[in-house]
C-alpha cells in the first residue's frame, strides 16, 4: 500500500489521526446510529423516551468500541475517517427520512 | 431479621468468601501459612468462598428490594476484596482465622533463609 | 501502526488517562463527596440542620409560598429582547409549580415557571426557585451556596463551568476516557484474576504503586464502568447527543401530542381560566392508591401544570426511598376538579432498565450501608487514578533524570495538585464557609474564590518545590501538603465548633448524624493525611541520611586516594 511510506514518516500524525478518528468520527457515527435507532424503534411502536434511551445507551457503547478499534487499527486512518463520518451522516438522513414518514 | 443484621451478615460472607477464594491461591496460602496447600485443600478453599459469596448474594436479598441488593452484594464484593488485599500485604497470619483446620508449616532455619531470599529479590 | 491490540490499548490507556486523568480525579472525588452532599449542606448552612421533612401540605405551607414565587428581575430583563410588546408587572401565566424532595431533605426547594406573553420562543419561559421551611413555609435565604448539593454536586459532572456547557464536555470525554482506560487496562492485565489480591507495599516503589493501581481498578471495575457510563448516559439526550432536540425535534413534540390525546393529559393552554380544587385531597386519594397496591409511601415530587386554567392538571409522584428508581406511580388529577385523570401504568421493559440505570447513579434511595460502599467505590476510583499518575511519573523519574528533560517533574507537579490539591481546596472552601462573615455580599462567590484559589496556591506550591523529580527524587511538595491537609481538616471541624456551637459530643449526643458525620470524616482525614506526611518525612530524613553517609564515604575515599 502506498500509504506506509507515509506512516513510517510521520508516525505522530498517524496517531493522531488516528485518536482524531476515533474521537470525533465516533461521535459523528453514534449520532447518527442514535438518530437512525429513535426513529426507527419508535416508527416500530416503541414510546418516543424509550427509543431515545436504548438508542443512547448502545449509541455510548458503539462510540467506545469505534474508539477502540480505531486506535488499534492497522489500515490507513482516512479510511476510518471516510467511513465513520460517511456512515454516520447516512445513518442521520435515514433518522430524518423514517422521521418525515410518520405524521 | 433486622436489616442492619442482614447488612452485616452479607458483609461478613463477602469478606469471608473473599478470604477464602484468595487462599486457595498459592501464593496468598504462603502468605498466610508459609506454606502451598494440597490440591484438595485449596479446592476445598474455593468451594467455601464460591458458596459463600453466593450466601452473601441471598442475605442482601433477603434485606432489601432485588434492584438494591444486587448493588449492595456487588459494593460489598469490591470493599471486601480490598479487605482481604489489605490483610495480607499487612497481616496475612490473620487470615489463617477463616481456615483453622490447616497447620501452619514448620520454620526450618533453610526455609526461612529461601523465603526471605525470594522476598528481597527482583521484580515479579 | 501498532503491533499488536495490547500495545495499541497500553499507548491508549497510558495518554488518556495522563490527560483525561486529572478530570476524572475530579469527577470521581466530587462524585464520593457528593454521596452526601445535602449532609454537607447541613454542615455549611447551621440555618437548615433540622431533621428531614415529608412533602408539606399544599394548600396550608406549598400555596402561599408558590403565590410568593416571581423571576428573577435580572432574568426578566434578560429575556426583554426576545419578547414583542411590554413585561408583565407581575408574571401570572404559571407553566408549572413543583416541589421535590427526599428523605434527606430538611428544607425544600420549590420551582415556578411562567410561559411570558409575546414571546418570539413559545417555549422560552421564565424561571424561580425558592427555598422554605417545610414546617410552616417560611422563606430560607437563597442567596447561599449549597457547598454539598450546589458546588461539589455539579463540579464532578461539569467542574461548574458552564460557559456553552464546556464543563460537561470536558466530564463527558473524560468519562469515555474513562471507559476506554477501564477497557484497555483489562486488556492490558494479563493475570487479572491471578492477582486480584495482590498487593506488596514493602517491594520497590514502582512495583507497589502499580500494584494498588491494579487492586483498586478491578475490585471495584464494575462500579467504575457502571458510574461512567450511566454519568454519560443521564446526560446523554440532553448535552451530549441531544437528537430528540434538533434534529428529531418533530419526533419529540409528534410523541407528547400522542401521550396528551391517549392519555387525557392536556398538552398545552387552553386559555380558559379555571379554579385550583383542594389538593391536599388529591395527594391523599395518590397515597391511598399506592397503599392499596401494596406500596405505601412518601410523595416525592408534586407538580402543578399550567395552574389556573382548564388544562391544568396536578401530578403526584411517589418517592423512590426503598428503591432504585428516583420517583414512580405517578398519580395525575384534573386541577379545577380534582377528579383522576390517570395512574401511571407499571413502566414498560426499556422504561425500567433507564429507571434502573439512572436510579442506582443518582442514587435517592434510603440505604446508609450502600451510600457508604458508594464513597468507597468513588475513592477507589480517585486511588486507581492517582496511581496511575504516580506511576506515570516513577517509571520515568531516572530515565528523564538521566537525560535532563522535565516531562516527569511537569506531571508530578501536576499530580499533586490533582490530589492533595483537590483535597485542600475542598478544605478549603469549607473553612471559609466558617471563617466568613455571615452577612458578607455575595458570600458564595468568595466560598468559590477560596476553592479555586487554594487549589491554584497547591499547583504553584507544587511546582516551586518539583525540582528534585528532575534529578530522580520525589517531589517534597507531597509531604508538605500532606500536613497542610492535617491542619485544615482539623481547623474546620474547630471552626464548626466555634461558629455554631455544634461540636461532636453535642451532635453524637443528639444523634445528628449530618454534622457529626461530616465533623467526623474531616477528622478522620486529618489522621490519615497526618500518618502518610509522618512516613514521607521518614522516608525522606532515610533518604538524606543515605545520601550524606555516601558522600562522606565518597569524600573518604578521595582523601586515601589524594
Amino acid at each position: 500500500m502506498s500509504a506506509t511510506s507515509i506512516r513510517s514518516r510521520h508516525p505522530r500524525l498517524q496517531l493522531a489521526a488516528r485518536v482524531g478518528a476515533g474521537v470525533v468520527g465516533g461521535y459523528v457515527f453514534a449520532w447518527g446510529f442514535i438518530a437512525a435507532g429513535m426513529a426507527l424503534m419508535s416508527k416500530a411502536g416503541m414510546e418516543f423516551h424509550d427509543a431515545e434511551f436504548v438508542a443512547s445507551a448502545l449509541g455510548l457503547l458503539l462510540w467506545l468500541a469505534v474508539l477502540l478499534g480505531v486506535v488499534a487499527g492497522r489500515r490507513n486512518p482516512a479510511w476510518a475517517w471516510l467511513g465513520l463520518l460517511g456512515g454516520g451522516a447516512l445513518l442521520a438522513a435515514l433518522g430524518s427520512f423514517v422521521q418525515s414518514t410518520m405524521a | 431479621m433486622p436489616d442492619a443484621l442482614l447488612h452485616a451478615a452479607t458483609l461478613l460472607a463477602c469478606v469471608a468468601g473473599m478470604g477464602w477464594l484468595a487462599l486457595a491461591m498459592d501464593v496468598h496460602a504462603r502468605q498466610a501459612w508459609g506454606r502451598a496447600l494440597a490440591p484438595g485443600a485449596a479446592r476445598l478453599l474455593r468451594v467455601l468462598g464460591g458458596t459463600a459469596l453466593v450466601v452473601g448474594l441471598l442475605l442482601a436479598l433477603a434485606a432489601d428490594h432485588a434492584s438494591m441488593a444486587v448493588l449492595v452484594w456487588v459494593m460489598a464484593l469490591a470493599g471486601a476484596a480490598l479487605a482481604v488485599a489489605f490483610a495480607l500485604a499487612w497481616r496475612p497470619r490473620w487470615l489463617r482465622w477463616l481456615a483453622p483446620w490447616i497447620g501452619v508449616a514448620v520454620r526450618t532455619p533453610a526455609a526461612s533463609a529461601a523465603s526471605s531470599r525470594r522476598r528481597s529479590s527482583g521484580p515479579a | 501502526m501498532f503491533q499488536n491490540f495490547r500495545q495499541a490499548m497500553a499507548w491508549l490507556h497510558t495518554w488518556f488517562g495522563l490527560v483525561l486523568g486529572f478530570v476524572l480525579m475530579a469527577a470521581f472525588f466530587f462524585g464520593a463527596l457528593s454521596v452526601f452532599d445535602r449532609e454537607i449542606d447541613r454542615w455549611a448552612l447551621p440555618a437548615t440542620r433540622f431533621e428531614p421533612q415529608p412533602m408539606p401540605s399544599f394548600e396550608r405551607v406549598l400555596r402561599p409560598a408558590f403565590e410568593r414565587l416571581q423571576p428573577d428581575p435580572a432574568l426578566v430583563e434578560a429575556m426583554r429582547p426576545r419578547v414583542d410588546g411590554p413585561m408583565p408587572e407581575r408574571f401570572d401565566r404559571i407553566a408549572y409549580w413543583s416541589a421535590y424532595t427526599t428523605h434527606r431533605d430538611p428544607v425544600l426547594a420549590i420551582y415556578a415557571g411562567w410561559e411570558v406573553p409575546g414571546a418570539r420562543d413559545p417555549d422560552e419561559q421564565l424561571y424561580a426557585l425558592g427555598t422554605i421551611d417545610p414546617r410552616d413555609g417560611s422563606a430560607l435565604r437563597d442567596d447561599q451556596l449549597k457547598i454539598g448539593s450546589g458546588f461539589f454536586y455539579p463540579m464532578h459532572y461539569s467542574l461548574t463551568v458552564d460557559w456553552k456547557n464546556l464543563g460537561f464536555w470536558i466530564v463527558g470525554l473524560a468519562a469515555m476516557a474513562m471507559l476506554a482506560a477501564l477497557v484497555s487496562g483489562v486488556v492490558m492485565h494479563r493475570r487479572l484474576f491471578r492477582e486480584l489480591f495482590t498487593f506488596r507495599p514493602d517491594r520497590a516503589r514502582l512495583r507497589s504503586v502499580l500494584d494498588l493501581h491494579n487492586l483498586t481498578g478491578v475490585v471495584a471495575l464494575p462500579f467504575h464502568f457502571f458510574f461512567a457510563f450511566t454519568g454519560l448516559l443521564i446526560f446523554a439526550s440532553t448535552y451530549y447527543f441531544p437528537v430528540g432536540h434538533t434534529q428529531l425535534h418533530d419526533l419529540h413534540e409528534l410523541h407528547e401530542k400522542h401521550e396528551a390525546a391517549a392519555l387525557g393529559l392536556p398538552h398545552g393552554r387552553s386559555g380558559v381560566p379555571a379554579g385550583l380544587a383542594n389538593v391536599d385531597a388529591m395527594v391523599a386519594e395518590a397515597q391511598r392508591r399506592w397503599e392499596a397496591r401494596g406500596m405505601a409511601g412518601d410523595v416525592g415530587f408534586l407538580v402543578l401544570q399550567h395552574v389556573g386554567d382548564a388544562n391544568g392538571y396536578v401530578s403526584v409522584y411517589r418517592a423512590g426511598t426503598d428503591r432504585i428508581a428516583l420517583v414512580g406511580q405517578g398519580i395525575h388529577f384534573k386541577a379545577d376538579t380534582g377528579e383522576l385523570l390517570r395512574e401511571d401504568p407499571p413502566a414498560t421493559p426499556a422504561a425500567r432498565v433507564a429507571e434502573f440505570l439512572t436510579g442506582l447513579h443518582l442514587q435517592h434511595f434510603r440505604h446508609w450501608l450502600l451510600r457508604w460502599l458508594y464513597v468507597l467505590g468513588g475513592l477507589s476510583g480517585a486511588a486507581c487514578i492517582a496511581t496511575g499518575f504516580l506511576f506515570f511519573v516513577e517509571k520515568r523519574k531516572r530515565q528523564h533524570a538521566a537525560r535532563g528533560s522535565q516531562g516527569a517533574r511537569i506531571v508530578d507537579a501536576l499530580a499533586v495538585a490533582a490530589v492533595t490539591g483537590m483535597v485542600l481546596a475542598t478544605l478549603g472552601i469549607l473553612v471559609a464557609n466558617r471563617v466568613l462573615p455571615e452577612d458578607l455580599a455575595g458570600r458564595g462567590d468568595w466560598e468559590r474564590w477560596a476553592f479555586w484559589g487554594t487549589w491554584l496556591a497547591s499547583l504553584v506550591h507544587a511546582a516551586w518545590r518539583s525540582a528534585p523529580v528532575a534529578r530522580g527524587l520525589p517531589n517534597p511538595a507531597w509531604r508538605e501538603q500532606a500536613w497542610a491537609i492535617a491542619l485544615l481538616a482539623v481547623a474546620a471541624p474547630v471552626l464548626n465548633w466555634i461558629t455554631t456551637g455544634d461540636h461532636l459530643l453535642r451532635t453524637l449526643g443528639q444523634g445528628y448524624w449530618p454534622v457529626a458525620g461530616v465533623d467526623l470524616s474531616l477528622l478522620a482525614a486529618a489522621m490519615i493525611a497526618g500518618s502518610v506526611a509522618v512516613r514521607l518525612g521518614r522516608k525522606a530524613r532515610a533518604a538524606a541520611a543515605a545520601a550524606a553517609l555516601r558522600e562522606t564515604a565518597a569524600g573518604q575515599g578521595e582523601a586515601v586516594h589524594a
